[in-house]
């Protein structure tokens, strides 16, 4: 097993050496992760350095309609971001130390603060399709956990605390920023699971019981292993349909990527203002 | 045979080759309670790395020996450390040893732990008898071929715990004055901590404790027909309102506060146990 664990620390390293290099003199203060049909966002970044997953060495690549998978490197508002258009899904058939690579690699390159955005099922009542939604908390329903196996201490500790996994000053500057821009946030509880079939009508009245507000499929990892190594999350859900059983209709993918297009103006305003007050 | 049965009987025979007893009380001592071990008496100790198939642990506070002796006028073989699902080991080796002590001759397994208290009536340092449990943890020791010479496919796990030894247990502590609780196990993957969202899906779903280990050795104690008894030391109260980060330190800290307890409450029981 710690054969294995060396290889993998070896291929992040590579593999954020060549990504640094592809940069030049580059240095991303913030990461993001654009979730399904929230990929827009990469359209605001100026001066953009554009950088193909399959151009890097140990890099997966993504599968699924709506995730372009590349990487796209810039400035926002003057703060200097690497965005990551498409992601890996469990779903997928990667392994979870596949779906966190990306989150290792970024903080290879000494990225401190990530935000980590998504498409999900809303289940608390009052939500609408569009809504965006603030991750206060998670439940890991997935049953898989990226830190299983042996531990590397230069990245963090053995048994990480999860207590406050989403940063609270992030959270209420986002809320700031929302306040100041006219648009309507909310905090609640994100609950991951593995998908890829959606949840049926009595998993998520189960799923409400256990104190979640939106589920999804995503996030989950990458936020344990961002934590792990210390790093500031930020969490932003876009709610993009009521979850299955709220309404007497079934649930599409094109669905999902339709209603996060109608929310990307919000969610693009939210994190442009977002950026501008992180900036150094 | 199957090929797990043969490694069990290699394992038998290595540490039959080292040791005339034949234990009928098999202890699985967790973090932090593995003294225990220290008072066997005529103990022959064989490190797990001796024993062929037996996975060694990696973690702060875990041995990772089999000491076979007598503890109260009882023939025991205790684990001092075991290996954990969050280390990386499948579901398989973490419950091997389990099976070597069934083929060993033991007849019941008492499984120890350090545990989160979710109840709010506990407190850190409390013992926790445990009732039942829950299998949060994703995963199952028994998916796969099963080994008919160990057990049956679709073990039952309706009294997993077993109540006669939970009795027993309870009139032990109530000898020795020592308040003991009594809840549902939650074991979970780890090797983070939770999320208080995590922790309160958690109180919901009817856990008292919440711990990384127990559950599949459980499981597995009960496939192959062992009676179980499981104790839980409360090191850390993950409480979702008002919580503490608890370190690894700390939760060995409390521990060894509690061992005291924890040491004589197993003792007496041990002791009840030849008493029949």
């Amino acid at each position: 097993m710690m054969d294995a664990t060396e290889t993998y620390r070896k291929q992040v390293q590579e593999t954020a050496h060549v990504l640094q290099r592809r940069l030049g003199g580059f240095k991303p203060q913030v990461a993001l992760i654009l979730g399904s049909g929230l990929g827009a966002f990469a359209e605001e970044i100026e001066q953009p350095i554009e950088i193909p997953y399959e151009a890097l060495p140990h890099f997966p690549i993504s599968t699924v309609p709506g995730h372009a998978g590349k990487w796209v490197a810039g400035t926002v508002e003057g703060c200097p971001v690497l965005c990551m258009q498409g992601r890996f899904h469990y779903y997928e058939g990667y392994s979870m130390a596949q779906v966190t690579f990306p989150i290792r690699v970024m903080h290879e390159l000494d990225i401190g603060t990530l935000i980590i955005t998504n498409a999900s099922g809303g289940i608390r009542p009052t939500f609408q399709p569009g809504d965006l939604m603030l991750i206060e908390d998670h439940i890991n329903w997935m049953f898989a956990n990226p830190l299983r196996g042996p531990n590397v201490d230069e990245w963090g500790p053995r048994f990480p605390d999860m207590s406050q996994a989403y940063d609270r000053e992030l959270l209420s500057l986002a809320e700031q920023v929302a306040a100041r821009c006219g648009l309507s946030v909310q905090r609640g509880v994100y609950l991951a699971v593995t998908g890829p079939s959606y949840e049926t009508p009595a998993e998520i009245r189960a799923f409400r019981k256990l104190g979640a507000d939106a589920v999804g499929m995503s996030t989950v990892p990458e936020v344990i292993v961002a934590r792990h190594q210390g790093m500031r999350v930020l969490g932003i859900s876009c709610i993009a349909n009521l979850a299955s059983g709220i309404l007497d209709q079934p649930l599409s993918h094109e669905e999902v990527v339709h209603t996060s297009n109608q929310a990307k103006d919000r969610l693009t305003a939210l994190i442009k203002g977002i950026l501008k007050e992180l900036k150094r | 045979m199957s090929v797990k049965a043969v490694r069990v009987m290699e394992s038998v025979a290595a540490i039959r080759r080292l040791t005339s007893f034949r234990p009928r009380i098999g202890l699985i001592l967790g973090s932090g309670l593995g003294e225990l071990a220290d008072r066997i008496d005529s103990s022959v100790t064989i490190p797990f790395r001796e024993i062929p198939y037996f996975a060694v642990s990696t973690v702060p506070g875990h041995k990772g020996e089999l000491v076979i002796g007598q503890l109260e006028g009882q023939t025991v073989a205790a684990m001092r450390g075991r290996v954990h699902y969050y280390e990386g080991w499948p579901m398989d080796k973490v419950t091997f040893p389990v099976y070597v002590m069934r083929e060993l001759g033991v007849e019941q397994l008492i499984l120890t732990n350090a545990a989160g208290g979710l109840n709010p009536a506990f407190s850190p340092g409390d013992l926790m008898l445990i009732a039942d449990h829950l299998n949060l943890t994703g995963d199952h020791p028994l998916i796969g071929a099963n080994d008919e010479p160990l057990g049956p496919r679709f073990p039952d796990l309706s009294s997993a715990y077993d109540k006669q030894l939970g009795l027993r247990l309870k009139e032990a502590a109530k000898q020795l004055a020592i308040s003991l609780q009594e809840g549902v196990y939650a074991g979970i993957s780890g090797p983070n901590y939770l999320s208080k969202a995590e922790l309160r899906a958690l109180l919901r779903l009817g856990a008292d404790a919440l711990g990384m280990s127990t559950v599949p050795e459980a499981i597995a104690a009960n496939h192959c027909g062992m009676k179980v008894l499981g104790l839980s030391c409360i090191t850390d109260m993950a409480n979702p309102d008002l919580l503490e980060p608890p370190t690894h330190e700390q939760v060995l800290r409390v521990a060894e506060a509690a061992k005291p307890a924890f040491l004589s409450l197993l003792c007496r029981y041990i002791r009840s146990c030849g008493e029949d």
